[in-house]
């Protein structure tokens, strides 16, 4: 078996506040093969982009990573000091995060900007870089980049300004991406072809893509494999086809059942009552208890840990247990 | 005077928003350079049956919640007419017969974070327009009947005393449905009523506005951009682009048989969750500047159907379609390829 990109054991985020230490990650782990891509979806408030935030090191203070550990490569970076935790990220561990307009300098050209990267982490001189950096606009497709890339980024729409993070995530050939929500601002049409390069790209390079998103849309057309998060936890892991045409954790199946498609034609939506739980108050037991159809006494008593199920991981005593205990 | 068909609740007629997107005087006199206009709305034209939930579709800047505006009346038409009920909700003539209409007509907002004030007790909230109107005088009636609409959108009455930031955004936007019912509205105009909330929240929210409906009889002005959305809402469809409406169609045909090349390009974008591995054609470009749109068919620049026509003169809506191709049947040979 190859040896994962990336790996995450155990990993857990707390908040110290004036209420007390809250848990916003609590105990995840995955892993992430050369190549493939791993969707991570959820609802607001579950974890999801705190989880790529605490992989590259960017959880501020009151955050911080409480336990575990995240390999790159077979070695561990969260211990990392600072300084070296930075030449990581943009050599390493490329990311594209939701809005294009915030993540690109509105001072600097784009030129600039891509140059300034690919100097960073590689020792090419000026002209070269400027080369390379042109080579990275035609990747992502822009129309016209010996021109273009002397333009700011409020001269590009949001599609464009989209493509040319993608090229600033890709400028160092990082072994992993993590792109947060990269399309949730823009617009269907437009997602489309962003999906569609982020893909090609990646597999073109045989990088590693972790996408965090809460559209099931875009992992369904996207992922290999998807996590799917509530509360901090990870309620169940699986090949891409089978969580969404086969999802077992009651939380991921009411998920499902919630999106609206094209193709069903059911006319109510299934409904999962209420909302996620504040980390203020997390259910004793599953997180998920008070919202499941399906809950028996154990669920109120003990958090369930991942085991397997066919080919996925779920996190639910009713597979332990089976059926015949929740009656 | 326009006047209604038969059997239309809510007519929009050529409606047309014209924004003055100039740069400041000064500059502009300096620059030489002459007033710059943005046509918003550029000629809609629609009719919603009581009962019904006529749904706008189309993605950022094409005008679909600046036809709502218009519609409720927040914004001011440039030109055309907007009728509901028989009466004119643009013409200044009869306007103690607006004023009685306007209570009949709410909108719900996309953001329950920002069209909730913070500082007022939900119970005055949804209050606000049945005060507004007198239709309640004595401050039992109105605790009582503000109970009930608390009931009814799925909150207990006793959560009106609380405040908006004690309640997460789908109860927000159960708080902000609620307050359009107040009034008694039979006319709805929803702007992207789910697209702030979570998708295990938005079913909640949309089977409760299924629900009333089927309840209540409203009608619906439904905007989104989510045509998957509109598929589970709308009855009739309208797919807006670049300030105009490409077509109209009853929302079940739409999804089987997608008349306009945007249409079906949207329909294509939209990504496959139940990996039906149907067949799709990569959507092309992006929406341009409304500031100075293409010539002839706006669309003209990402059309697979293109031709010299359609670069020239603007397609008429004909059998609820605006396409010059559709009409001279040539979206067959786009069929064909298709499938091929």
């Amino acid at each position: 078996m190859t040896q994962p990109v990336l790996s995450v054991r155990n990993l857990k985020v707390e908040f110290v506040t004036r209420r007390g230490i809250l848990r916003a990650i609590d105990d995840i782990s995955f892993d992430i093969a050369p190549g493939e891509v791993l969707g991570v979806v959820g609802e607001s408030g579950a974890g999801k982009s705190l989880t790529g935030t605490a992989i590259i090191g960017l959880i501020d203070p009151p955050g911080r990573i409480a336990g575990g550990e995240v390999l790159l490569q077979g070695s561990r970076i969260d211990n990392l000091p600072k300084e070296a935790m930075r030449r990581i990220r943009g050599k390493r561990i490329g990311m594209i995060f939701q809005d294009p307009l915030t993540s690109l300098n509105p001072l600097f050209r784009i030129s600039e900007q891509l140059v300034e990267t690919i100097q960073t982490h590689t020792d090419m001189n000026a002209q070269q870089a400027r080369e390379r950096a042109i080579g990275l606009l035609t990747e992502v497709g822009i129309p016209a980049p010996e021109k273009r890339i002397d333009g700011y980024p409020h001269e590009f729409s949001g599609g464009m300004r989209q493509r040319v993070v993608i090229a600033l995530a890709l400028a160092a050939e990082p072994e992993l991406i993590i792109a947060d929500e990269p399309t949730t601002a823009l617009d269907v049409s437009v997602q489309a072809q962003i999906i569609t390069l982020l893909k090609k790209l990646c597999r073109e390079r045989g990088t590693a893509v972790m996408l965090v998103t809460h559209d099931m849309g875009v992992i369904a057309e996207t992922a290999d494999r998807v996590a799917v998060m509530y509360a901090g936890r990870i309620a169940e892991i699986g090949p891409v086809r089978e969580v969404v045409q086969h999802a077992r954790h009651p939380y991921a199946k009411g998920l499902m059942g919630a999106i609206p498609t094209l193709e069903t034609a059911a006319d109510r939506l299934t409904q999962i009552p209420g909302s996620m739980p504040r980390l203020t108050a997390i259910p004793k037991g599953c997180a998920f208890n008070p919202r499941c159809s399906e809950a028996f006494a154990r669920c109120f008593v003990e958090r369930p840990d991942p085991i397997p199920v066919g080919v996925s991981q779920v996190a639910c005593w009713l597979y332990k247990y089976g059926k015949e205990a929740a009656a | 005077m326009t006047t209604q068909p038969p059997d239309a609740f809510v007519t929009v007629r050529d409606l047309r928003k014209v924004f003055d997107v100039s740069k400041p005087w000064l500059e502009r006199t300096i620059e030489r350079a002459p007033k710059q206009f943005l046509k918003a709305v550029d000629g809609v034209t629609f009719d919603i049956r009581k009962g019904e939930t006529f749904a706008l579709v189309g993605e950022s800047g094409s005008g679909k919640s600046t036809v709502a505006r218009m519609v409720v009346g927040l914004l001011p038409a440039t030109d055309g007419t907007v009728m509901v009920d028989g009466i004119s909700m643009t013409e200044t003539a009869n306007s103690a017969a607006r004023e009685k209409l306007r209570r009949r007509i709410q909108m719900i907002f996309q953001d329950p974070y920002a069209s909730l004030n913070p500082r007022w007790r939900v119970q005055d909230i949804i209050a606000e327009p049945i005060r507004a109107f007198n239709l309640l005088s004595s401050q039992k009636d109105i605790a009582d009947r503000v109970g009930e609409l608390l009931t009814l959108v799925g909150l207990s009455p006793l959560d009106g005393v609380k405040f908006p930031h004690q309640f997460s955004g789908g109860q927000r936007q159960r708080v902000a449905i609620a307050r359009a019912l107040a009034s008694n509205a039979e006319f709805i105009v929803c702007d992207e009523p789910t697209s702030a909330l979570d998708v295990s929240v938005q079913a909640q929210i949309l089977n409760l506005m299924r629900d009333l409906q089927d309840r209540m009889g409203l009608t619906y002005l439904f905007i989104s951009h989510n045509l998957a959305v509109v598929r589970h809402m709308a009855s009739t469809i309208g797919v807006m682009y670049l300030g105009r409406l490409a077509e109209v169609s009853p929302a079940k045909e739409m999804f089987r048989n997608p008349r306009h090349p945007y249409t079906r390009m949207l329909l294509d974008a939209v990504p496959d969750l139940g990996m039906s591995g149907r067949a799709r054609i990569p959507v092309q470009g992006e929406i341009p500047s409304p500031i100075n749109p293409p010539s002839g068919c706006t669309f003209h620049p990402r059309c697979p159907l293109v031709m010299d026509r359609c670069r020239a003169e603007a397609p008429l809506a004909i059998d609820g379609v605006a396409c010059h191709a559709v009409q001279e049947g040539r979206q067959s040979a786009m069929a064909a390829r298709k499938s091929a």
